[in-house]
C-alpha cells in the first residue's frame, strides 16, 4: 500500500510533546494536579504525600505545553525551596525553568515594588531594612519621644518591633496585639500608639521598607492601582503558580 | 495579582496550619474557594512516609477537627507496629523510659540520628536533657534554647553556685549586675573585696549595703536571700531554688519583658530540684560537660556525627524520622491549659498534634507522665491528651511503666 502524507500547516499550533511520562511518574491525585492547566485550583496535600515532586512536575507539564517559562510564579516560603524546586524542573526538561521567576512572598514584593512602586509614591532606591536595623529606629525614636525612662516598665526595642510587627502582618491596631499577647503593656497603649505611628512616618519620609512593610506595601499598591495591577497580572498570565508549605 | 485570568494555583494542607502564632491564618486555605470562584480541588493522600498503623492514628485523630477538607492518608507500607501510649508515674519515669527505649532502638540498629523527640514547648525537654546527658546519649535541640542556657535559669543558678563555691566570680558577677545600681566597674570591686577576705561575701555585700546609693537597698536584699540559703545544711535544694527565686522574681520582671514565659522555666527548675537532696549533685547533674561522645565512638567509629534529634513540633514540620517520641501527651500541656478556653486555640493544638504524629516512618510512642502539679492553675493533671479520647481502641497499644525494683502487683 502507498503511504501519502498530510503535510501540517505551518499557521497550526504544534501539537505539545511531552518529554516526560507523567502518567508514570505520578499517581492519579498528583497526575491530576499537575496537569489541570487552567483557572484556578487547590491541591490539598497531606503530610508525606509528595507535594513538592507535585509542583516540579506541574512546573514542568506547563512549560512543556508552551507556557512561557517568564510568565510562571513560583512563591514559596523560602528561597532554598523555590531554587530546589526550579533545579528540579530544569534537571527533568533542561534549561528552560531557569526562567521561571521564584523566590520567597518578600523577595517577590520587593522585586514588584521597585518597579512599580512609584505608583504609591515609592521610589525604587529604597533601603531594606533587617530585624536588627528596626530595632535601632524604634529605639532611636523611643529616646527621642522621652519613652526611655527606666524606672518605667515600657517595653525594650525587640518587644516594641515585635508588637509593630504582629500588628502590620494580622492588620490589627496596635492595641488589639497588647490586648491579647501583651497584657502587662496595656497601660502603655496611648505611648505605643504615638509610637507606632513616629515609625511608620519615620520609614517613609526616609525611603526605608522593612519586611512587613514589603508586605503591606504590594498589598497597598495592588489595592490602590488598577493599571498597575493589570499589568503584573498579564506579566503572569501565563500561568501563575503558587505554593505555600 | 491574577485578576485577569485567575491562573493560580495554592499547595498546602490545612491539617498541618500551625503558626497562627506568626500570623499565618487557617482561613487563608479553608476560604480559598470562596476568593475564586471555580476553584477544582485537588486532594493528595497517598502517603510516601509512614506505616498505615501510624497514618491510621493520624486520620483518627484529625477527623474529629470541627473544619477540615476532609482526607484519609493511606500508604502501600501495609505493616508496622502500633504506635504506643506509655503512662509514667512522673516525669522522670518518662525520660528514662524514652531515653531506654532509644538505647534500645540504637542497638537494633536504628542510628540515632534517624530517632526524634517531639514535644510542644521547648522547655517539656529539660529533665530529658538531663537524663540524656547523664547516659552520655549525644543530642542536639532545635527550636528554643536548651534549658540551661536560657539567661533567667543561669541568673538563678549564679546564686546557688556561689553558695557552694564562694570563689566563682563568673556567677558572682552575673548576680550583682542584676542589682539595681550595681554595673561591671562596681561588681569587680566588690568582687575583689569578696576574695580579699575570703570569706562567702556576706560581709562585703552588708558592707557596701550600709552605703547610701542606689545599689544599697539591692544589695541588702541579695546579702539576706544568700544569708538564708546559705545558712548550713538546713535547707532541701528545692527549698534553695524556691527562696532564691521569690528574690529573683522582681528582677526577672525588671529585666525581661516576656517574664510570664520565663517563669515557668524557673518553676520547672523547682521541679527537678525537688529529686535532689544535695546542691551538689543539683548542680553538678545541672551544668553537665557536654556529653562525652567516647562511648557513641568505641561503639560505632563510623558514627561519630550521629546525635538524637530534640525539636519542638513547629521545628519538626516537614521533616521525617524512623522512630518519633512525643512526649507530654498529657491533657493541660498538650493541648495547654490556656487553649481550654478557645475553640480555635484548641483546634491549632489539634493540628500541632497531628503534625507531631505524621514525622513517624515506623515507630511512635506517645508518652506522658501522671499526677502532675500545674503550679500556674493549681490543678493536678493525670489524663492523657483529650486528642486521643475518642480515636478507636485498637489505633494505640497502651503501655504502663513500672519500677524494676519497685512495688508491683
Amino acid at each position: 500500500m502507498k503511504s501519502y502524507i498530510l503535510k501540517r500547516d505551518p499557521g497550526d499550533p504544534v501539537p505539545p510533546k511531552f518529554s516526560l511520562d507523567y502518567d508514570a511518574e505520578l499517581n492519579p491525585g498528583q497526575l491530576a494536579a499537575a496537569c489541570a492547566l487552567e483557572g484556578p485550583v487547590l491541591v490539598i496535600a497531606g503530610a508525606g504525600s509528595g507535594k513538592t515532586r507535585t509542583l516540579v512536575y506541574r512546573v514542568a507539564r506547563l512549560i512543556e505545553s508552551g507556557i512561557p517559562p517568564e510568565s510562571i510564579l513560583l512563591l514559596t516560603f523560602t528561597r532554598k525551596a523555590a531554587q530546589e524546586m526550579i533545579q528540579r524542573v530544569g534537571l527533568l526538561i533542561g534549561g528552560r525553568s531557569e526562567s521561571v521567576t521564584g523566590g520567597t512572598f518578600h523577595s517577590v514584593a520587593n522585586m514588584l515594588l521597585r518597579r512599580y512602586g512609584r505608583a504609591i509614591g515609592l521610589e525604587p532606591g529604597f533601603t531594606i531594612l533587617d530585624r536588627g536595623d528596626s530595632e535601632d529606629v524604634i529605639n532611636l525614636l523611643r529616646t527621642q519621644h522621652g519613652l526611655h525612662d527606666k524606672a518605667r516598665h515600657f517595653p525594650r526595642k525587640n518587644t516594641l518591633n515585635e508588637i509593630f510587627s504582629k500588628a502590620a502582618n494580622k492588620l490589627l491596631p496596635v492595641e488589639d496585639v497588647v490586648l491579647q499577647e501583651f497584657p502587662q503593656f496595656e497601660e502603655e497603649i496611648e505611648d505605643l500608639q504615638q509610637l507606632q505611628r513616629a515609625f511608620d512616618a519615620y520609614k517613609r519620609q526616609r525611603l526605608l521598607v522593612d519586611y512587613d512593610d514589603l508586605l503591606s506595601r504590594l498589598r497597598e499598591l495592588l489595592a490602590s492601582d488598577e493599571h498597575v495591577r493589570r499589568r503584573i497580572s498579564n506579566w503572569f498570565a501565563g500561568w501563575r503558580l503558587r505554593m505555600t508549605m | 495579582m491574577a485578576f485577569t485570568h485567575d491562573n493560580v494555583m495554592a499547595v498546602g494542607d490545612d491539617a498541618q496550619s500551625v503558626y497562627a502564632f506568626r500570623g499565618a491564618t487557617f482561613r487563608n486555605i479553608m476560604d480559598f474557594p470562596k476568593l475564586f470562584p471555580g476553584t477544582q480541588l485537588f486532594k493528595l493522600e497517598e502517603n510516601y512516609r509512614s506505616t498505615q498503623p501510624i497514618l491510621t492514628l493520624a486520620n483518627e485523630v484529625i477527623s474529629l477537627a470541627a473544619e477540615k477538607y476532609p482526607k484519609k492518608l493511606f500508604t502501600r507500607k501495609q505493616h508496622g507496629p502500633t504506635p504506643v501510649l506509655a503512662k509514667g508515674v512522673d516525669e522522670n519515669a518518662q525520660s528514662r523510659f524514652v531515653a531506654q527505649r532509644i538505647m534500645e532502638l540504637r542497638e537494633e540498629g536504628v542510628p540515632l540520628s534517624e530517632i526524634a523527640v517531639l514535644f510542644r514547648s521547648s522547655f517539656h525537654s529539660f529533665d530529658l536533657e538531663i537524663e540524656l546527658a547523664r547516659r552520655n546519649v549525644p543530642f542536639v535541640k532545635r527550636g528554643g534554647f536548651k534549658f540551661i542556657e536560657t539567661a533567667h535559669v543561669k541568673d538563678m543558678i549564679a546564686h546557688l553556685r556561689v553558695i557552694q563555691n564562694p570563689r566563682d566570680a563568673v556567677s558572682w558577677n552575673r548576680l550583682l549586675t542584676l542589682v539595681e545600681g550595681v554595673g561591671p566597674k562596681k561588681s569587680q570591686n566588690l568582687i575583689g573585696a569578696i576574695f580579699r577576705e575570703g570569706s562567702n561575701g556576706l560581709d562585703v555585700l552588708k558592707a557596701a549595703a550600709t552605703g547610701t546609693g542606689v545599689s544599697a537597698q539591692g544589695l541588702k536584699e541579695l546579702a539576706c536571700v544568700l544569708e538564708d540559703v546559705g545558712g548550713g545544711d538546713t535547707m532541701t535544694p528545692a527549698e534553695q531554688v524556691t527562696t532564691v527565686y521569690g528574690y529573683y522574681l522582681p528582677i526577672l520582671r525588671r529585666q525581661y519583658d516576656d517574664h510570664p514565659k520565663r517563669v515557668k522555666d524557673l518553676e520547672h527548675l523547682a521541679t527537678i530540684a525537688e529529686r535532689y537532696g544535695r546542691l551538689e549533685s543539683f548542680l553538678a547533674d545541672l551544668t553537665l560537660e557536654p556529653p562525652n561522645e567516647s562511648v557513641v565512638d568505641v561503639e560505632a567509629p563510623d558514627r561519630d556525627e550521629e546525635r538524637l534529634i530534640l525539636s519542638t513540633i513547629h521545628s519538626a514540620k516537614g521533616l521525617e524520622w524512623h522512630s518519633v517520641f512525643i512526649i507530654w501527651t498529657l491533657d493541660g500541656k498538650f493541648p495547654s491549659l490556656y487553649s481550654f478556653t478557645a475553640e480555635e486555640d484548641l483546634e491549632e493544638e489539634r493540628r500541632l498534634f497531628y503534625v507531631a504524629i505524621t514525622r513517624a516512618k515506623e515507630n511512635l510512642y506517645l508518652t506522658y507522665p501522671v499526677n502532675v502539679y500545674d503550679r500556674a492553675s493549681g490543678m493536678i493533671l493525670s489524663k492523657p491528651t483529650r486528642f486521643l479520647d475518642e480515636v478507636r481502641y485498637d489505633c494505640l497499644d497502651t503501655w504502663a511503666l513500672t519500677e524494676q525494683d519497685g512495688l508491683r502487683d
